[in-house]
């Protein structure tokens, strides 16, 4: 089916094409003929051929590309009518400018009529079948049979009407010569042309209501036909106006004009239907507008001046001219910024708004009414995209958080697209919004553009709040992790330590007793068990010791990594600076020792380890190296949190270099200041 | 007096058991644990359960959960509580069931004056740990009624709710009885606590004052 449709509509537009050079080749070879009223003489001709190239090239791309749109056949018929009409139309001409004429002459020059005014019927038709190929709705199918009859209403009159040929051809005559109905004929070919004229108002009309409930690309492509049309009818209604006063001579350049119009009219459907840089469109138009009233402004401006001027100073020309040319020049740049921004407001109301809409927010940011992340709601409400989402890029751990600082994860069934937003060519932030339609410049990057700031703005506080909850947690879980600890203590105490101790209180209490009621051998005994009690009671001690900053600290980080080194059961090299630091800071640089010491020893298979503690730019840089297995950044896991915390609570940071078989790293650097 | 001993840990469990043999009570059973322990009471009938707060197994209140359930069972079995440290609240609400005593574990080593408030508990008197006591009296920053009693009849207040009697109280400042019954009244007027001669209701009335004053 859709090869048959492609091959149909290249046959019918080949056809189309062979009848347009055929009609400017018998054109060419009777250029300088001279019949009365010969509309498609030279400009007209040429013009015409165009038109009917423009429609049947636009109903074969329109095939081509959208196969099933009813527009396409539309426009390849009303092209090929147009240029068959046309060659025939050369054709007689050619025949009536030869002396001798031409076989045929006069078939041809009755056919022209009933074969190309349909097509005025079948233009009205397809504006009521844009862009979609249907019609609006059911009820319009009266309209579609209005342009149907209107169709056979202005071709079969005219085939029956007998007599003389319209003009050029009067001096030929309707070879089948029906006597008597010339003037029904006339009438019902009149009534067919109103009905055409009313069809095309329909059609026009069709394409105003479909505008009103249409959005996004059909909008698009409304506007876009509806202001092409709108000039076009203003245009040829001005052009066919000059019949009246005017019916007579340089007829060829009045209907090449329209000719012209239409081309462009086929060329701006063809635009729209298939959607070829249809958004692009806008731009031009808008362009077109400043610059024609711009000089339409400035030719008043330098009339006005120069008739003034004139008149005050005389007729010296040069200073008229050079007056008038001065006022223009001064007005240039200030007119052509209110025209812009009238135009902007006329053309792109939406666009134009939007931008308001941000600049104004940007004024509530700066006189402190808003927050900047009220952005994000004002693009989803600009946009009418309530799914839109922005997500702040963070540099320092890179990474993409939602503007509640959470860090946003990629779903895969997420259809939205992403456009990144870049500050200084530096990425700031990434909005997930509905796939934006061809309108270029992008509406969307326009208005991120916009309100680049309160992004960035909004991105800082993001990064900040982050960075506040971290801080806010790490002490969360230092105070927690110190709780915990002290109860651990506390609980080892009383069940531990201190019953040890009651219960040797009470041996002793028995002792006594047993030393009172004579019998010292047995007290003997008690007092023995009482002293391995204590001794047991020592090593608990001992125990609960362990995790408290270690008393060698109290003599410098240097003697206190030094016996951490001696009691480890592999060789450790220890490089420390004797230099002393606060004492928050020895115990963290401690522990980081230890905990680096204790994972070398316990998962590494580390053969030998070095610990270092060296001062380096302001930072005391503890670092605990082995010769092991590495792979440990999974591993080490909750202590090394905890470790994180011990560190960042004082404003360092914690490195773990550990790939698989190449040893591991732990490295800690804390600002010990200069 | 015939005694049961619910302690974990064997070292303070035998050292308890012969503490109240050197005293001359019988050690009718020792158990490691809570459980069963209301059925350990039904079968033993003793005048006294000593038990450790903390037990397995999740080491938290076992102790005092199971010193309920005896005094619900069996009221008339003094329950003497242990403890590795003081909670004031939850030692008055037991000491308000009579026949109760909480104190802390170290009071052991005290040998007569434990075995005296042992005892004391298993006939139906209290025993509350000079350390809560101490709590309640605030440390001497009471204000009122409290900062009006003199030194000595502060000390005899603090024996008062220990749960001491008159002669236990003459005994441990060593002063005649008729001195204690003295200051005994002027403590009772200047609190405006009505005196009462059952042991018990006088510790609780004097308990009852100290809450409510602490709680101003």
């Amino acid at each position: 089916m859709t090869y048959r449709a492609r091959f149909g509509a290249a046959v019918v537009w080949a056809i189309t094409v062979a009848a347009a050079i055929g009609s400017i080749v018998l054109l060419a070879m009777s250029w300088d003929r001279a019949l009365t009223d010969d509309l498609f003489s030279g400009f007209g001709g040429v013009s015409f051929a165009a038109m009917s190239v423009a429609f049947a090239s636009t109903g074969a791309i329109i095939t081509a590309r959208v196969v099933d749109n009813a527009v396409g056949r539309l426009f390849l018929l009303i092209g090929l009518l147009l240029g068959v009409g046309l060659l025939l139309y050369q054709y007689a001409a050619y025949g009536l400018a030869r002396p001798g004429g031409v076989p045929a002459m006069a078939t041809a020059a009755w056919l022209v009529n009933p074969v190309s005014q349909p097509s005025a019927a079948l233009i009205g038709l397809s504006l009521m079948l844009f862009p979609d190929g249907r019609l609006a709705s059911p009820r319009w199918r009266w309209a579609a049979v209005l342009c149907s009859v209107a169709a056979v209403l202005v071709s079969v009159p005219s085939l029956l009407e007998p007599g003389s040929i319209p003009a050029p051809f009067a001096s030929l005559s309707n070879p089948l010569d029906i006597d008597g109905i010339r003037n029904v004929m006339i009438v019902a070919g009149m009534f067919g042309w109103v009905l055409a004229v009313v069809g095309m108002g329909l059609g026009a009309t069709s394409l105003a209501l479909r505008l009103r409930r249409s959005h996004d690309e059909v909008r698009q492509q409304l506007k876009l036909v509806l202001a092409v049309g709108a000039v076009v009818t203003a245009v040829t209604t001005l052009d066919m106006l000059t019949w009246l006063p005017w019916p007579h001579g340089g007829l060829s350049v009045r209907i090449g004009i329209v000719g012209l119009l239409l081309t462009a009219f086929a060329v701006a459907v063809g635009v729209a239907v298939t959607r070829y840089r249809l958004y692009d469109v806008d731009v031009a138009i808008e362009r077109s507008a400043v610059y024609g009233v711009l000089t339409f402004l400035l030719a008043a401006a330098y009339a006005v001046t120069a008739v003034a001027l004139g008149a005050a100073v005389g007729s010296d020309s040069r200073w008229v001219a050079a007056g008038a040319t001065l006022v223009v020049a001064v007005a240039f740049r200030p007119l052509r910024a209110a025209l812009q921004d009238l135009v902007d407001r006329r053309f792109s109301r939406a666009r134009y708004e939007a931008i308001q809409r941000v600049s104004e927010f940007l004024e509530r940011l700066r006189a402190g009414q808003s927050a900047p992340e009220e952005i994000e709601p004002l693009l989803r409400e600009l946009l009418s995209d309530p799914d839109l989402e922005l997500r702040f890029f963070l540099p320092e751990s890179q990474v993409y958080v939602d503007t509640a600082g959470k860090q946003a994860r990629d779903d895969r069934g997420d259809a939205r697209e992403r456009t990144p937003v870049l500050r200084a060519g530096a990425p700031v932030a990434m909005v997930l919004h509905r796939p934006t339609g061809p309108e270029r410049p992008d509406p969307l990057v326009t208005l991120v553009e916009a309100g680049g700031l309160a992004i960035e703005i909004a991105r800082l506080r993001v990064e900040l709040r982050r960075q506040l909850a971290e801080v806010r947690a790490s002490r969360a879980r230092i105070v927690a992790a110190g709780n915990a600890e002290r109860r651990r203590i506390e609980r080892d105490l009383h069940d531990g330590a201190q019953q040890r101790l009651v219960s040797i209180g009470l041996r002793l209490r028995h002792a006594q007793h047993q030393l009172g009621s004579g019998q010292p051998a047995h007290a003997d005994e008690t007092l023995d068990e009482a002293v391995t009690e204590l001794t047991v009671a020592i090593d608990e001690l001992r125990e609960l010791a362990h995790g408290l900053p270690p008393a060698q600290l109290d003599a410098g980080l240097d003697p206190a990594l030094r016996e951490l080194a001696v009691r480890a059961p592999l060789p450790v090299q220890v490089q420390t600076t004797p230099e002393r630091f606060s004492v928050g800071l020895e115990a963290a640089a401690y522990f980081v020792a230890c905990e680096g010491l204790t994972n070398a020893i316990k998962y590494s298979g580390a053969t030998a380890v070095v610990v270092s503690a060296q001062r380096s730019n302001g930072h005391l840089i503890v670092r605990v190296s082995d010769d092991g297995v590495g792979g440990a950044v999974d591993r080490l896991g909750g202590g090394l949190r905890g470790l994180h915390d011990r560190v960042a609570a004082y404003g360092g940071s914690l490195h773990v270099e550990s790939a698989p078989y190449s040893g591991t790293i732990l490295t800690a650097e804390l600002p010990c200041g200069s | 007096m015939r005694v049961v001993i619910a302690e974990d840990q064997v070292l303070l469990r035998e050292g308890l058991g012969r503490l109240f043999a050197d005293g001359g009570h019988e050690v009718a059973a020792s158990r490691g644990d809570a459980r069963n322990l209301v059925a350990t009471v039904a079968g033993h009938r003793p005048d006294l359960v000593v038990v450790d707060i903390r037990m397995p197994p999740t080491f938290t209140d076992e102790g005092a959960r199971a010193a309920y359930e005896i005094k619900r069972s069996h009221p008339h079995v003094g329950v003497l509580v242990l403890s590795q440290h003081i909670e004031t609240s939850h030692a008055i609400e037991l000491v308000t069931l009579g026949g109760f005593g909480y104190l802390l574990k170290d009071r052991v080593l005290a040998v007569d004056e434990f075995l005296d408030a042992a005892e004391r508990v298993a006939r139906g008197g209290s025993a509350l740990d000079p350390q809560v006591v101490g709590r309640l009296l605030g440390n001497g920053r009471h204000a009122g009624a409290l900062a009006e009693l003199s030194d000595r009849e502060r000390e005899v207040l603090e024996l008062m709710a220990e749960g001491l009697t008159n002669a236990g109280i003459a005994e441990r400042l060593v002063v005649s009885e008729r001195t204690v019954e003295t200051h005994v009244r002027n403590v009772l007027t200047k609190l405006d606590i009505p005196d009462s001669h059952n042991g018990h209701r006088r510790v609780l009335a004097v308990l009852a004052h100290l809450r409510a004053t602490q709680i101003q």
